[in-house]
């Protein structure tokens, strides 16, 4: 049993810092240096070519991108040409020994931006993030296990709703929130909802039914783009799983005892049907810290999704690094989770010692 | 059934009751379109910042946006300059009323002070180094502590502006100890910063938080309040500030709006809602169409002010002289013909913007070279001067030069991905180029990647904005043969010992008469050599909500003054 747990902690922990290690230095390989803070060349700069090479040269040292990026280099060797590499050894002193280092001490480094802790600039996001994608989540779960508890037995319905849901997952993001934007919070269509941006101040508005009728406001409508477009695969693929249920033989003998249909469906169907929907459904604890990009650029929301995205524009590698590690964590803690709720709805996946999502 | 009726009109409900807050009065709401990033007066990591900085630092010198000139700030009056061969010396005066916020006057310890910190190894001011370098070394005069004396390289016309256009920082709440003042500027370097007392000076200046705490150390009208990255920067107008009681009399001191709240909204559609809703007051920069969109609405054009001043932003297309197929001159013009700037102007930015022979804008009348003649979309005499290049057409269309290698003629465009203007001109030049022959191929990529590849040269035809200003005429870091390279912007690879001298004389030249002959030699060159095609200088599409006057448009960036916005009473 011992062996067992160690082996789920460490081969996930080995797997995780195989992903940040590679993008540790496919992101610094391929863009060395954040020349944009020398800013770009005009007609007002007097800076000699000589004195530019000597300040990019002096960020990269500020920076720590100076050193050799990985223990040792491949390079052409220096008499037969590039047809036979030579490597050349660096010892501790390079950018990824530095920086596993400061990890084990607990810093993910400052960002290249404004000089800040990355863990500080990733705790102020997470919030944020979480304004938009917990009551999300929340209710892409409630909403779809509701309709698909109501869909269950009613054909006519599903054709209808079901022919809706996958015209709707196929439609993009981006076209559902500015579509949203443009009908909702348009003066020419219906004027109901502003265009952007969170509450200045939410929590500092005084009654409890000021600020939830102000985050009511203000998310609105980003929450209802992600729900636009999760909502119908979760609807999807629990009413398939549902309706495979319903003609199993167990249900037969369910209402052969006399159940009633809710109880049939509530009390053996729906566990049953679960295991795909519980898939999906920890696939959404990484996506509710990584954010949802296209919605937080469109509603002009701080999130995750805007914060990895501009840091990946301005080679913000510490900042990159930091939001991927946290990521990718959650998506650690979302198999385990996964492995827990399979277990708990179907028991016979206990025993096994394959997880049943790999 | 019931319970879906209920469950309805409950949300209809809630949603009837949602309401927005009310906002602050005597604001000015101004769109931006992303994050400045850091408000170290030192980093200056954007035109926002720049901006946030200019309203919350001071500088000796300033810029008169309207009138295209710079006005004294900090200093009481323009720099008196000498020169010898060697040096040249820029003498300034702080005025006498100017202080720090808690009384303090600004000193030229001050100023000397500045200097020592942009040049502190270890601290986020790379790009100060490069460019204020030119400062050797500063005198403070014994008999007036605000009297000094800069000591620069040997003089160019440049420094007189540049010499004062950095913003000032406090030495007594930053070095407290006057620790660096032991340092010459000049010997400010990694091993003077080896003292432990320096080290700690640097230490502290990392620490103070610069990039996120303007106000505490600026001695400029406005401090921040309130910034939530991505979201919203709020700055606030002290209340007791130096230059209230020069308020009337020195137009470049003045700061009317109590508060000022720049709304970070990235997305163009969003941001136009957000105007036409009252959500924003200033939206600079709006795309062509949209703002097309808003001169056609009549409740659009009731409430808000519509305005489209010059800019010195221009767009051009470089070519890499490097390249064998854009070794010769002749085949330059000839793609050059290919390109047909009225319909992009027309089609891409909805005649928001004006052709130009090169790179001086055709509203600076006395230094246009009016006697060029623009090129004309031509694919006949592009092809006429392919021939002359050597290049044939085959039975099959395409361009062969036996002269080269690489046959038959074919490119690439680079130009930055998602820019509807680059995407269109790329577009027209590829049609264009197809009818004759020519293959050409569309690199749309991210704009860090994109620098990466001009300044290894790893291109072949790139298009990309450059801004330019009124004040300097400096080409050397655009085309002089010693800034190609990984550090350098000039992409093209352009350059002789004649143009090079020529773009030396030109950043040396100090009279305008030189100054014009040798501008419109340039012109003439760059039109001959065509390293590099100016396709249109653009006009930046404003709007901003009525309740204003004052606004002092101007063809600077960000191309208004909202120190000077004065607010209409309501009705």
């Amino acid at each position: 049993m011992a062996r067992r747990i160690l082996y789920g902690v460490l081969r996930p922990l080995f797997w995780l810092w195989l992903l940040v290690s590679v993008i540790f230095l496919l992101t610094r390989l391929a863009a060395p240096t954040p020349t944009e803070q020398l800013g770009h060349p005009t007609t007002a700069s007097v800076a000699s070519p000589e004195k530019l090479r000597a300040a990019q040269w002096a960020l990269r040292h500020r920076l720590g991108l100076d050193l050799p990026l990985f223990y040792y280099s491949v390079q052409p060797h220096p008499r037969y040409g590039s047809w036979i590499p030579s490597a050349q050894w660096h010892g501790s002193g390079n950018q990824y020994h530095q920086w596993l280092r400061q990890l084990a001490a607990g810093s993910l480094g400052n960002s290249y931006r404004d000089g800040r802790p990355v863990t500080t600039v990733l705790l102020d996001t997470v919030p944020n993030t979480l304004l938009l994608t917990l009551p999300a989540a929340i209710g892409t779960i409630g909403f779809s296990l509701w309709a698909g508890l109501c869909l269950t037995g009613r054909r006519w319905w599903q054709r209808w709703v079901l022919g809706l849901c996958v015209g709707l997952d196929a439609v993009p993001l981006f076209l559902v929130a500015t579509t949203l934007v443009l009908v909702l919070a348009n003066p020419d269509a219906l004027n109901l909802f502003p265009a952007y941006g969170a509450p200045e101040a939410l929590f500092e508005t005084p009654g409890l039914w000021t600020r939830a009728t102000h985050y009511m406001y203000y998310f609105f409508l980003p929450i209802s783009s992600l729900l636009v477009v999760t909502v119908p695969g979760f609807i999807l693929q629990l009413t398939a799983a549902l309706n495979r249920e319903v003609t199993m033989q167990y249900t037969i003998t369910a209402r052969a005892k006399g159940l009633s249909s809710e109880q049939v469906l509530r009390q053996h169907l729906l566990r049953n049907a679960l295991l795909p929907f519980i898939t999906l459904l920890t696939d959404l604890l990484p996506a509710l810290l990584a954010g949802a990009v296209v919605v937080e650029v469109i509603f002009a929301l701080p999130g995750m999704g805007r914060l990895l995205a501009e840091a990946a524009a301005t080679r913000d590698h510490p900042i990159l690094l930091g939001g991927v590690l946290l990521i990718a964590m959650a998506r650690l803690l979302s198999y385990w989770l996964a492995d827990g709720l399979y277990g708990w709805a179907d028991p016979r996946l206990r025993s096994t010692s394959t997880p049943a999502h790999a | 059934m019931f319970g879906l009726w209920f469950r309805t009109a409950l949300l209809l409900v809630l949603l009837a009751s949602c309401q927005a807050p009310s906002p602050p009065t005597a604001q000015v709401r101004i769109r931006w379109a992303r994050d400045p990033e850091s408000l170290h007066p030192h980093t200056l990591a954007n035109a926002m910042a720049l901006q946030a900085v200019n309203l919350t630092y001071q500088s000796l010198l300033a810029v008169d946006a309207v009138h295209q000139r710079f006005v004294p700030l900090l200093a009481d009056s323009l720099p008196a300059v000498r020169r010898n061969e060697s040096a040249s010396f820029f003498t300034y005066r702080i005025r006498s009323s100017a202080t720090w916020d808690d009384g303090q006057p600004i000193l030229a310890s001050d100023v000397a002070f500045t200097l020592r910190a942009m040049r502190c190894p270890g601290l986020p001011n790379e790009r100060m180094q490069a460019q204020y370098g030119f400062i050797q070394d500063i005198y403070i005069s014994p008999k007036d502590a605000r009297r000094f004396t800069l000591v620069c390289a040997p003089y160019a016309p440049d420094y007189v502006t540049l010499s004062g256009d950095f913003a000032i920082l406090p030495e007594h709440l930053l070095d407290s100890g006057r620790i660096l003042r032991r340092i010459p500027l000049a010997r400010l370097d990694s091993a003077a910063t080896r003292q432990p007392a320096v080290a700690a000076v640097i230490g502290r200046l990392a620490a103070a938080g610069l990039e996120r705490s303007p106000g505490r150390y600026g001695s400029g009208p406005y401090r921040l309040v309130d910034w939530k990255p991505g979201q919203q920067l709020t700055l606030e107008r002290k209340r007791a500030w130096w230059a209230d009681p020069l308020q009337r009399t020195v137009p470049q001191l003045l700061a009317r709006p109590q508060r000022i709240s720049f709304q970070i909204i990235p997305d163009q559609t969003t941001a136009l809602l957000a105007l036409r809703r009252n959500e924003v007051d200033v939206y600079a920069g709006i795309p062509p169409a949209d703002f097309a969109r808003l001169q056609y609405s009549a409740s659009d054009t009731a409430r808000l002010g519509l305005y489209t001043p010059d800019s010195y932003e221009m767009i051009v297309a470089g070519y890499n002289t490097r390249k064998p197929t854009f070794s010769n001159a002749l085949v330059r013009q000839a793609i050059s013909h290919l390109i047909n700037v009225p319909g992009i102007l027309k089609g891409a930015v909805h005649n928001l913007g004006y052709a130009s022979v090169g790179m001086i804008s055709p509203h600076q009348l006395l230094f246009y070279n009016d006697s060029l003649q623009a090129d004309t979309f031509d694919p006949a005499a592009a092809t006429a001067l392919l021939r002359r290049a050597g290049w044939r057409q085959t039975a099959d269309g395409k361009w062969q030069n036996p002269a080269y290698a690489v046959s038959p003629l074919a490119f690439t465009i680079s130009y930055r991905a998602g820019n509807a203007a680059y995407e269109f001109i790329a577009l027209q030049l590829r049609t264009a180029a197809a009818r004759i022959g020519i293959t050409v191929q569309l690199q749309p990529v991210e704009s860090s990647l994109l620098t990466q590849q001009l300044q290894t040269g790893n291109f072949d035809l790139y298009l990309r904005s450059i801004v330019g200003n009124p004040f300097a005429h400096n080409f050397i870091p655009l085309l002089h043969s010693r800034s190609t390279g990984e550090a350098g912007g000039n992409y093209t690879g352009f350059g002789s010992p004649a143009t090079d001298r020529l773009l030396e004389r030109l950043a040396a030249a100090e009279d305008t008469a030189t100054k014009r002959t040798l501008l419109r030699h340039f012109q003439r060159i760059i039109q001959r050599e065509r390293p590099l095609r100016v396709l249109y200088f653009t006009r930046n599409p404003i709007a901003i909500t009525k309740r204003f006057t004052n606004l002092g448009l101007s063809s600077l960036s960000p191309g208004y003054e909202v120190t000077g916005f004065v607010e209409q009473p309501r009705p």
